[in-house]
């Protein structure tokens, strides 16, 4: 696959991958594999989540009461545990997504100015 | 982490099963997606397969990762390093319970101590701030300070002049005949001022208890609190008791029940079945006398007041009394003792030594098991190392092993718990000290409590030396090593420590038993005086009656001087009767017996002796006693006689008396005819008394030794006394004639109680009870020590010999013989021990101060020390010689071929 430098989410800020899932999950429930393939698909396959990443990530964010999981059927019929975003997800989201506002905005004008 | 986490993790704890499905399940709906994308992307079935695995990593890894988020991960570790650590005990049975029955003693043994010591604390007293509870005492100063108690005008005075207390209260115990229906009975009664039940924070379940003004020597109320227990014996629970009257003592006085006290309390003597008011203790006239002294006080130190300040209180009004009262007071002090020291102060040191003594033996168990543990860190020293290399950090193999001897100590408490418990039961069974009733030792919370921090300790204590030694794997090096080449030269240094200190501490344990066991020989072979085998003693309460002439004249005058009564049987016919008992063969009569507690004593005055003053002023302990109490209890005379049947009336004036007073008056001088007289003043108006008899010195008061060096007196035994002690010397077993004796003072007159029945032996052993308990049971440590160390031993030696099996193969293949290599492995063993025994015997001479107390008559240079010290050396070579022998049977071939 002759492709340009792609990076793992991992690589990037810590947090970063936390307040991915949240930002996917805010448009509607979704299992693990989804997340990875929506974060995949709406980065143009820039951000590559890893597995090994992604389910202690949403288990953390489980215990930490910012997400609820429950099983469901999938579209193809299968057993799959579905994430959804509580309300204290949402308040999270909010916050980090104004962090990181405020973070990108102040690196892209380091990169300018430099 | 925030209280929603650790509420997450709490309950992922309980459904942690559930929780590796869920996570098993949605893995593998992930991979089963990713997979079926792949096939998609036109792979094959196994190369889809493949790839999606590949991509994911590894599976354990993360969910190892995942399942951290749930839970607390040190928990979870330690959860592994449990049953890890079962596992390897698992596989090594015979170190298991070697090490498990070893802590399991160690650890036993010290949880039932404890359990007993722990039962004898103030906290223990079941009254309202036992530790603020003390006793008064009055003493005076002679040769050395000597308790006397206190006056009723004296303790008077303490009540008004002290200002450290809350309250103090008068407290005597007497017996006290109960006329029942049936059979008369002597009660154990407690004489209590009235502050006494308020003091304690004791009170009354039925009824009430006493009020002031029922305690006024002018005008005593004759009431009568009872016990719950005698309530229920003698009234079977009578709801309607308080009222009733019932009759007391031999002047058959009415007293009336004002209260029952609640289920348990039985006094300061924890005996008592009855409480009256004090002002009865005693006639008005001597309750006025300052010089009457025989009873303590109880009082209760105000919150911030300390002892020494009420000592100094105390003493500040003593100077004051002495100042006022020069005759009555002169040298006499006040002691303020705690409650829980006078209680329990019997029993408290041999406890204390014991706890030590016991505490030597888990240290040898600790030291036993750490040996134990070594000698396997050494054989796992591969094991320790590979698991490094596969990136164990080294705090965590630190914490596996320490865990691992924790989990050993643990089992070795579930295990002592139970010795514990079957042995505090055995030791309240056979222990000849009494604990006191309300003080039941049990193994309650504390306890267990304390068996597991104990145990907990020496988990760490006894993981941590091999942890440490864990601690520097050279990785390289471990994993080169041949699993059977010896271990480092540290480690080996470590357990030949060990062993020292296992030997020299058994050596400690078994001299102190030793010293113990020979103490107890004395105590035994100790002459007391008289001849305390094959004789019975009882106590009698002889009631008296008016005479009816005289009777007649009472009934008119109440203010005449009581009426001279009558005993309703005399002495001379009840000693008739009891002789005609088959079995007995002497039968004698005393105002008091050896050892029975009874004795009093008086000063008095020997004719021509140079002044004296309250230090010297010749004290003697007075008995009357019928012409054949000598020869009944076998005390030999000196010279001079008994007295004759004549001489048995109150104006006779012939004495016998111990050598003692002669040898301080009249030195080298025949004493038979020499006079003295009762009184400490020359002046006294008493009458001179003739000396007849002088009989050896007896121990009458105490074994092994009389508290003072007072000599006794005897004077002739007449029908004056009420309460009577008899000795039977018999030629069948005493206790067995105890129902016919019985028997025979009933048909003398169905109205005397007898109590206090018991053999001249039993009265002989309480006295000696304490060290013989303390003898006892320091006989079980020493041998438990013995037993560990001999295994200590045992096991490192066994391991050296298998440690070196190749070098000893290569000493046999180069010639050498059997008795070579014997004395080369034994030779080792002996250096230890040897080095083991000298340690431990100057620390038991170092230590021999803090038992003397406890010892009679030997020293730890007695022979008993080296008694122990040959039995545990002679134990201990063998349990070198054992594996020694076996390195002779090494096959050389086999031996280079094990490499």
């Amino acid at each position: 696959m002759g492709e340009t430098k792609k990076s793992a989410v991992g690589d990037m800020l810590p947090g970063t991958l936390d307040m991915l899932i949240l930002k996917t999950l805010s448009r509607g429930d979704m299992h693990g594999y989804a997340i990875v393939q929506f974060i995949q698909g709406a980065s143009r396959d820039v951000l590559k989540v890893e597995e090994g990443a992604l389910y202690p990530a949403l288990h953390r964010l489980e215990v930490r009461g910012l997400l609820r999981a429950e099983w469901g059927t999938s579209d193809n019929n299968r057993r799959a545990k579905y994430y959804r975003l509580t309300t204290a997800g949402r308040r999270e989201l909010e916050t980090e997504a104004a962090y990181w506002d405020r973070v990108a905005a102040a690196v892209t004008r380091v990169m300018q100015t430099a | 982490m925030s209280l929603l986490t650790a509420w997450h993790r709490s309950i992922a704890l309980l459904r942690r099963r559930r929780l590796d499905r869920d996570l098993d399940e949605e893995l593998a709906f992930h991979l089963a997606m990713r997979e079926a994308d792949y096939r998609a992307d036109g792979l094959g079935a196994d190369a889809a397969r493949d790839e999606a695995r590949r991509r994911f990593g590894n599976v354990t890894h993360l969910k190892e990762q995942t399942r951290d988020m749930w839970t607390f991960p040190t928990f979870e570790s330690f959860r592994q390093d449990i049953r890890y650590a079962l596992r390897t005990l698992r596989k090594a049975p015979g170190f298991t319970v070697v090490a498990v029955f070893a802590l399991a003693v160690g650890i036993g043994g010290n949880t039932a101590i404890f359990s007993l010591v722990d039962a004898i604390r103030a906290r223990a007293l079941p009254y309202r701030d036992p530790d603020k509870l003390v006793q008064l005492w009055g003493n005076v100063q002679r040769a050395r300070v000597e308790r006397r108690g206190a006056s009723y005008p004296d303790y008077q005075d303490w009540r008004a002049q002290s200002k450290s207390f809350e309250d103090i209260a008068a407290v005597d115990s007497q017996s006290m005949t109960f006329v029942g229906n049936d059979d008369p009975e002597r009660i154990q009664t407690e004489f209590v001022a009235a502050p006494y039940f308020s003091l304690l924070g004791v009170s009354a379940a039925r009824g009430r208890t006493f009020q002031p003004d029922e305690d006024v020597v002018a005008r005593p109320a004759q009431v009568v609190v009872l016990s719950d227990g005698f309530w229920k014996r003698r009234f079977g629970a009578d709801p309607q008791i308080v009222g009733r009257t019932l009759t007391l003592c031999c002047a058959a006085r009415q007293y009336t029940v004002v209260g029952v006290m609640p289920p348990g309390f039985k006094g300061l003597t924890d005996s008592a079945e009855l409480w009256v008011p004090f002002a009865l203790w005693a006639a008005p006239d001597t309750m006025a006398a300052r010089g009457v002294r025989g009873f303590a006080a109880l009082a209760r130190l105000k919150p911030d007041v300390t002892l020494a300040a009420a000592q100094s209180d105390m003493d500040a009004i003593s100077r004051r009394l002495e100042q006022a009262y020069p005759n009555t007071n002169e040298k006499r002090g006040a002691e303020v003792s705690p409650l829980d020291v006078e209680l329990f102060g019997n029993i408290r040191p041999a406890l204390l030594t014991l706890m030590a003594a016991v505490a030597f033996v888990l240290l040898i168990a600790c030291a036993n098991v750490a040996n134990l543990l070594i000698a396997r860190s050494e054989v796992r020293r591969r094991e320790i190392a590979v698991r490094a290399a596969l990136g164990a950090g080294r705090g965590r193999l630190l914490r596996q092993l320490v865990t691992e001897s924790c989990v050993l100590t643990m089992l070795g408490a579930a295990a002592g718990l139970v010795v514990a418990h079957v042995a505090v039961t055995a030791l309240l069974a056979q222990s000849p000290v009494t604990f006191p009733s309300f003080a039941t030792p049990d193994l309650d919370v504390r306890v267990a409590v304390f068996t597991v921090a104990v145990s907990l300790a020496c988990g760490l204590l006894v993981g941590l030396v091999p942890g440490l030694q864990a601690q520097a794997p050279d990785l390289s090096h471990a994993l080169k090593e041949s699993a059977r080449s010896s271990g480092g030269r540290q480690s080996q240094r470590v357990r030949n420590a060990l062993v020292v200190a296992e030997v020299s501490l058994a050596v400690v344990l078994l001299v102190g038993a030793g010293l113990m066991i020979r103490s107890v020989r004395n105590l035994a072979g100790l002459n007391p005086g008289f001849d305390a085998q094959s004789v019975l003693t009882l106590h009698a309460s002889i009631p008296r009656t008016l005479a009816p002439a005289d009777a007649q004249s009472a009934a008119g005058a109440t203010a005449a001087p009581a009426p001279p009564s009558r005993p309703v049987v005399e002495g001379r016919v009840l000693l008739e009767r009891l002789r005609a008992v088959p079995g007995v063969t002497g039968a004698a009569l005393g105002s008091d017996l050896p050892l029975d507690g009874g004795a009093s004593a008086s000063f008095y005055t020997a004719e021509g002796q140079p002044p004296v003053n309250a230090q010297n002023m010749p004290r003697i302990y007075v008995h009357r006693v019928t012409p054949d109490f000598f020869t009944t209890l076998r005390i030999p005379f000196v010279s001079g006689r008994t007295f004759a049947d004549s001489e048995l009336a109150p104006t006779s004036l012939a004495v016998i008396v111990s050598e003692g007073v002669v040898k301080r008056f009249w030195p080298g001088q025949d004493p038979i005819g020499k006079r003295l007289k009762f009184g400490g003043a020359p002046t006294s108006t008493n009458p001179w008394m003739s000396i007849v008899g002088v009989v050896g010195e007896v121990k009458y008061r105490a074994l092994p030794q009389n508290p003072t060096a007072d000599p006794d007196i005897y004077l002739p035994f007449t029908d004056r006394n009420s309460l009577v002690g008899l000795v039977l010397r018999t030629s069948i077993p005493p206790s067995s004639l105890i129902a016919t004796v019985r028997a025979a003072v009933r048909a003398a007159d169905p109205s005397i109680p007898l109590y206090n029945i018991a053999t001249m032996d039993e009265l002989v052993g309480n006295q000696t009870s304490r060290s013989r308990f303390t003898m006892w049971l320091m006989g079980v440590f020493a041998a438990c020590a013995l037993m560990l160390a001999v295994v200590g031993i045992y096991g490192v030696m066994s391991y050296l010999v298998s440690q070196r099996t190749r070098e000893i193969g290569i000493r046999l293949a180069l010639g050498a013989k059997g008795q070579d290599i014997l004395r080369l492995v034994v030779g080792n063993g002996a250096r230890l021990i040897g080095a083991g025994i000298v340690i431990g015997l100057v620390a038991s001479f170092a230590l021999q101060r803090v038992v003397s107390t406890m010892l009679f008559g030997v020293s730890a240079a007695d022979t008993a020390a080296g008694l122990a010290v040959v039995i545990l050396a002679a134990v201990a070579m063998l349990a070198c010689y054992l594996p020694a022998l076996r390195a002779t049977r090494v096959s050389p071939l086999n031996a280079l071929r094990s490499e």
